[in-house]
């Protein structure tokens, strides 16, 4: 059971709470560039899912087993992860290509875009070391816990992308005024819809 | 002369890379609570671009067209890691403040994207006024977000442990400002300023909204 709740608070506070988009602030160029309509931010949301959860477990296991036993973590985790996580998703699309043309056909174009994606790095960076993102928590994930808390984040990228996209076809026919038609206005959807996640974190009482 | 100096002119005006390209949007809203922290966040930025552009500029009819995204990747990673060890041996309380966005600068658009854009196809010379241009534009916007919020929000402005600027000491400021919200709204009204005064400065029109996207040529 203790456990159990452990998992869960993870994979909440991971989705909800310190939802990367809203109340962090990772991983925004794509919040605001595919979210204008919602077929695309559904793409997009499935391959940040797919992509995250496989790149937080290869850079888990890389830094474990190869860069804190050479004692090099320190200073070599910047460009080791991006690396392991550009390889990872040339290697995915090369698969998906021969494997499943379908699926690769609906993730495809989205798959370079999310190597240079913050979200990826960080999630990926956070796994490893919690305590970096001032998350109340001083001891490193294990394996397990890494995988919950990164399948937690990139569902709340996904929810929190999808519910902008449908915000903003809804913005589409709403009467703004003529000089923050546009990109400003989307920016002050984005701050109230933020304000309804910082609610959120006083209902869980985390 | 005159090139370079057009070149520079272009990061701070019609090309700025927050207010119309939109490009390295999560740093500045992340870190715009305090000036102090901004104006950091823009020296690294600034340092970072300049010394990525002029090292891909200087190697590029040595890289091979194929290999050039994971080559920039690299260079700009190893002025992220210079940057990330130097301040956190003389600005300790600066870089637990910015503590994630500093290796986050790697994943920033902009750096990859001006590499990208720019600095493979043009001389040393060029690359560098694009550079200092592209991220003094960055440094300008993020600085002025921070001083706004962190003026609104806690009532001063503090700039390493000294005050600059301040409200008289009734003033109680709207947390609002400081939480995300804040970021967001605020920062609304600045693109609707900056857009604004680009339609009087110019009548061309001005590309609002860009993908943050690398143009991946070639098989990928």
């Amino acid at each position: 059971m203790e456990t159990f709740q452990h998992f869960a608070l993870l994979l909440i506070g991971g989705a909800l709470v310190n939802n990367i988009l809203l109340t962090r602030f990772i991983g925004l160029c794509p919040f605001f560039g595919v979210s204008s309509s919602m077929e695309t931010s559904f793409g997009m949301a499935g391959a940040v899912v797919f992509v995250m959860t496989l790149a937080s477990s290869a850079t888990w296991v890389f830094y474990n087993v190869l860069l804190e036993p050479l004692g090099v973590g320190e200073f070599l985790y910047i460009p080791a992860f991006i690396l392991v996580i550009a390889a990872l998703v040339q290697f995915v699309e090369m698969y998906l290509k021969k494997a499943s043309p379908g699926l690769y056909r609906s993730l495809g174009i989205f798959l370079p875009l999310i190597t240079t994606n913050c979200a990826v790095l960080a999630t990926a960076t956070e796994a490893v070391k919690p305590g970096f993102f001032k998350m109340n928590m001083a001891y490193g994930f294990g394996f397990g816990e890494a995988l919950v808390y990164t399948v937690g984040v990139a569902l709340g990228f996904g929810f929190a992308l999808m519910s902008f996209a449908a915000l903003r076809d809804r913005l589409e026919v709403a009467p703004v005024p003529n000089a923050m038609k546009g990109t400003p206005m989307a920016f002050v959807t984005a701050g109230l819809l933020s304000l309804g996640y910082i609610g959120l974190g006083s209902w869980f009482g985390l | 002369m005159s090139e370079w100096f057009s070149v520079f002119k272009r990061g701070l005006s019609v090309d700025n890379p927050l207010t119309v390209l939109m490009i390295g949007l999560c740093a500045t809203l992340a870190v715009s609570t305090k000036f102090e922290g901004a104006f950091f966040m823009g020296l690294a930025v600034i340092f970072v671009l300049t010394m990525s552009a002029i090292l891909v500029s200087f190697l590029r009819h040595v890289v091979p067209e194929k290999v050039r995204i994971p080559v920039f990747i690299v260079i700009i990673a190893s002025f992220v890691t210079i940057v990330d060890l130097m301040m956190k041996a003389f600005l300790p309380t600066v870089y637990d403040f910015l503590g994630v966005w500093i290796p986050l600068i790697v994943v920033n658009c902009i750096i990859l994207g001006r590499a990208e854009a720019f600095s493979y196809h043009k001389p040393v010379k060029l690359a560098i006024a694009d550079g200092l241009g592209m991220g003094i534009g960055f440094s300008a916007v993020i600085v002025v977000l921070a001083s706004i919020r962190e003026l609104l929000g806690s009532g001063q402005i503090v700039f390493l442990g000294t005050k600059i600027i301040g409200f008289p000491a009734w003033y109680k400021g709207p947390n609002i400002v400081l939480l995300f919200p804040g970021a967001f709204i605020i920062f609304g009204f600045m693109v609707a300023g900056a857009m604004a005064l680009n339609r009087r400065m110019s009548a061309r029109q001005v590309q609002t909204s860009q993908r943050c996207t690398i143009e991946e040529g070639g098989g990928s």
